[in-house]
């Protein structure tokens, strides 16, 4: 990752532990969020759509599972749509 | 030994305010006429929301009287709906009936327009009291001069139908002759940005069983009065229906989202039928749940097809909420109103908004079931369901009967017994710990107490990171409470006895303080803004409902809210389950959190002190603390059957209330008084019988002083234990924490003696050193501001 894309993939790594309540030693850029990793569900989803979207104005509603995967394939998302 | 409990149950008087309609016949003829109520939102700010529909009263005579004036909006709604019921039913309690009328209404959000009020105009004390639930019914007890049991449920969108359900099993244990129930919900910022979060709001008037695509809010109140025939007879009293059996059941699977096998919705509908004494073939009209989102939609069907479909052609089923919105805790009431007029009217109400083209995709959805589009259809009913399904997994179902039916209820003459035990305490969690911090005489090191729920919790319990996480700290200190106490009663939830397994949760705040949370965020970041993640939290049976999903108990599930006593209100309550049948065990908790939220407004009631405080101390203030406690109640025959250890019997129980100011205690000794009368005569001993009283002195004298008032007028010299000296003011867990130090005492857990005071009728309180060896009979008994009394009579396990 650059600069840029760590700077975000650390400010999502903040957000998900700050607003989803995932202790931060859990968290890496590769840890699988969902199913057995961290274990999010789709109401944690929505709370994710939201703060991207309050963030870097990138609305990811309906957006392919893929790009939830972990904090790196979030962070790619946001820069490519930025 | 079991006998049966069939007391005809009648409901006799209705009343109804919602967006159609300011009393029951005007929303009933716009009901009939398929007139929504949906419009664009006016009382909360739509800013940058996607969706901006709600149906909301319109209404100028709420405050038609000083005490309207003073009260949550969602209690204006309460209050007026209750008092068109009483009218309708011309009924007038008497003085010398009051303590066996009670009031019970379901509720979702409480008064959470006075937390917004709070939050938004500049932290007035007078909104700090209209922010509970608890004040509901309360506020409706008083207007009508009501003394017996005085509760609310707050099982977000069961509530309303769980308090019918509760009422008539009351009424079928001879606790009480009648009561005023239903249920009440305000519009509101916190559930409509909530919603708003979660996308469970449609852009366009919900669509029930057609598009399924979100709910509309709504707000309002019905209300029932419900009596026993002897009792409607006596005064002449018109009656428009039995109420039969109901259903309440838990799904233990998400916290928002109904289980896709529809397992739960069944179990409470399959038990309301069979309880009632009749078939699926005899119901002629359900008024569904019918939320209108994909999930709610897609599982009722699968029920509904499931129960009925092999047994019956001629089944109607609607849902009102097309026209009167979901209106939470109030729409099982509204919707029990409803259903009440259709069937004795027999005029069925539809459900509105099907195009041409809806009405064409109707009939493979259908199936046989018709789910009355658009029209109302004349019908000969006899037996009409209502069905609510709940945030929590909460599930109910009740039926109403042009007949008196053949009720299948059933009483035990088996004992009930504490068979385990959680504590989780700002003095450590644990039993054992706190059986070592009461023995050696600890207690709170400071003015305010807070308990931890941590990693050491989570690992003894197997509590996994992806699932505590989703708690607040409420929630997290129920859950731990209720999974060290089905462990130490040594009961697995299997397969097979997992719909006998039941809980009732007490609190007096409930989660207000993720309320009050969720308020200031999304008043800084508007309405659009609400976090999907701490949404599910603001409901007060999220602990409750957490904790079926950990432990997989899919039976009874309530949660009552009625001050700081709701804890010992619980064992009542899951004590009436097990005499009546409906489970095996019931855990009994009390939960109340303290945080800076919570300390902040208990500080500016006047309520705290900063100096450390114990029981009899004497001036103003107590330690606000919180925690939870659990007791495991089992009928003999189970605890027997898996070797649970007794720690002593619950042998009766007595709830009473006075109709003084809300936050007052002055004047409501005769309530104490009457509530410990009933326990003891319940559980058959004399006042002269009772060796030690479990007390709720908490050091603020207007407490303590009542205490002895209560005390005085029953008992000469009375050994007196205190467990707020121990935990401080943690409310409904320290109403719980009374009856469970009893049963610890009566074990023997707590050694031969204890610190404690004698209370000597020359109305003198002295400290003392208390024998507690030779205890056989004693008596937990629990306060709530507004005058609102538990008793509960323990003995030694023989």
């Amino acid at each position: 990752m650059n600069e840029k894309e760590l700077e975000i993939a650390e400010n999502i790594k903040g957000m998900l532990s700050k607003n989803l309540r995932i202790p931060a030693e859990e968290l890496d850029y590769e840890v699988p969020l969902f199913g057995d990793g961290i274990g999010l569900d789709s109401v944690d989803s929505l709370e994710i759509i939201s703060c991207i979207d309050a963030s870097y104005n990138v609305d990811m509603t309906g957006v392919d599972k893929e790009h939830f995967y972990n904090i790196t394939s979030l962070t790619k998302y946001v820069v490519a749509n930025m | 030994m079991n006998k049966t409990v069939n007391t005809r149950c009648v409901v006799t008087g209705l009343g109804l305010i919602s967006a159609i309609g300011n009393d029951v016949n005007e929303c009933w003829e716009n009901a009939l006429a398929g007139k929504s109520g949906i419009k664009k939102v006016t009382s909360v700010d739509d800013t940058n929301c996607y969706a901006n529909l709600g149906a909301e009263v319109s209404c100028d005579t709420l405050d038609v009287d000083d005490l309207s004036k003073e009260v949550d909006r969602v209690s204006k709604l309460c209050l007026k709906a209750s008092r068109e019921a009483m009218k309708d039913a011309a009924y007038e309690i008497a003085a010398d009936e009051a303590s066996r009328v009670g009031v019970i209404m379901g509720s979702c959000v409480g008064g959470v327009v006075s937390i917004e009020n709070y939050v938004t105009k500049g932290g007035k004390t007078e909104d700090i009291n209209r922010m509970s639930i608890s004040q509901i019914a309360t506020h409706v007890a008083n207007a009508v001069g009501a003394k017996g049991v005085i509760t609310n449920v707050g099982n977000a969108c069961a509530a309303g139908t769980i308090s019918i359900a509760y009422a008539c099993e009351l009424i079928r244990a001879g606790v009480a002759d009648a009561f005023i129930v239903g249920g009440a919900d305000a519009f509101a910022s916190v559930p409509y940005s909530g919603f708003l979060a979660l996308h469970a709001l449609s852009e366009n008037p919900c669509s029930p069983f057609n598009h399924s695509n979100g709910i509309t809010l709504g707000e309002g109140s019905g209300a029932l009065v419900v009596e026993s025939y002897e009792h409607a007879m006596k005064r002449g009293a018109k009656i428009y229906c039995d109420v039969l059996s109901a259903g309440i059941s838990s799904d233990a699977h998400h916290i928002t989202a109904p289980r896709t096998d529809g397992v739960g919705q069944m179990y409470a509908i399959r038990t309301a039928i069979k309880n009632s004494g009749i078939t699926p073939a005899d119901i002629d009209y359900i008024n569904a749940h019918g939320t209108g989102t994909g999930k709610n939609d897609q599982a009722e069907f699968l029920s509904l097809h499931t129960i009925f479909d092999e047994e019956t052609d001629k089944l109607s089923v609607s849902s009102t909420k097309a026209m009167v919105g979901h209106c939470l805790g109030a729409a099982g009431a509204i919707e029990a109103v409803f259903a009440v007029k259709a069937l004795t009217e027999n005029k069925i109400p539809p459900t509105v908004g099907y195009t041409e083209e809806d009405l064409a995709a109707l009939p493979e959805k259908a199936g046989k079931i018709d789910f009355m589009p658009n029209e109302m259809k004349e019908k000969e009913l006899n037996y009409v369901m209502s069905n609510s399904f709940a945030f929590g997994g909460s599930n109910a179902s009740i039926i109403f009967s042009k007949k008196p039916g053949d009720v299948k209820e059933t009483e035990t003459d088996e004992k009930i017994y504490v068979t385990g035990m959680g504590i989780v305490s700002p003095l450590g969690n644990g039993v054992a710990n706190y059986i070592e911090k009461a023995t050696s005489g600890a207690s709170m090191e400071t003015a305010s107490g807070i308990a931890n729920v941590g990693k050491e919790d989570y690992d003894k319990f197997d509590v996994k990171m992806a699932f505590y996480r989703k708690l607040d700290k409420f929630s997290l200190m129920q859950v731990i409470s209720g999974l060290e106490a089905m462990q130490s009663a040594g009961i697995e939830v299997t397969e097979d006895n997992t719909e006998s397994l039941g809980m009732i949760v007490g609190t007096g705040d409930g989660p207000i303080t993720t309320v009050y949370e969720f308020q200031e965020a999304i008043s800084a970041q508007g309405n659009a803004n609400g976090s999907a993640f701490n949404f599910p939290n603001t409901v007060y049976n999220a602990a409750g409902g957490y904790l079926s999903i950990k432990n997989g108990m899919r039976g009874y599930n309530v949660t009552v809210t009625s001050g700081a006593q709701a804890g010992l209100s619980a064992v009542c309550y899951a004590y009436n389950e097990l005499k009546q049948n409906r489970a095996s065990a019931m855990m009994a908790s009390g939960t109340d959190e303290n945080s800076e939220v919570m300390t902040k407004l208990y500080n500016q009631l006047g309520l705290t002190t900063d100096a450390k405080k114990s029981a009899y101390d004497g001036g103003n203030g107590f330690n606000l603390s919180d925690g939870s406690t659990t007791i495991v109640l089992e009928k003999e025959s189970y605890a027997k059957e898996h070797g649970a250890k007794l720690y002593a019997e619950v042998a009766g129980y007595g709830m009473a209330h006075a109709n003084i100011g809300i936050g007052d205690l002055a004047g409501s000794e005769e309530a104490l008084v009457s509530a410990m009368n009933q326990a003891l005569e319940a559980a058959g001993v004399k006042a002269s019988d009772i060796d030690c009283v479990f007390g709720f002195a908490n050091g603020n004298a207007m407490v303590d002083d009542m205490e002895k008032k209560g005390l005085a007028a029953l008992f000469e010299d009375m050994p007196v234990i205190e467990v707020k000296d121990i935990v401080g003011e943690a409310r409904a867990a320290a109403a719980t924490l009374s009856a469970g130090h009893a049963a610890l005492t009566l074990a023997g857990e707590l050694g031969t003696s204890q610190k404690g005071y004698v209370f000597k009728n020359d109305a003198t309180i002295e400290k003392a050193t208390i024998n507690t060896e030779n205890f056989k009979n004693v008596l937990a008994i629990a306060y709530a501001q507004g005058g609102t009394y538990s008793a509960v009579v323990l003995k030694k396990a023989e």
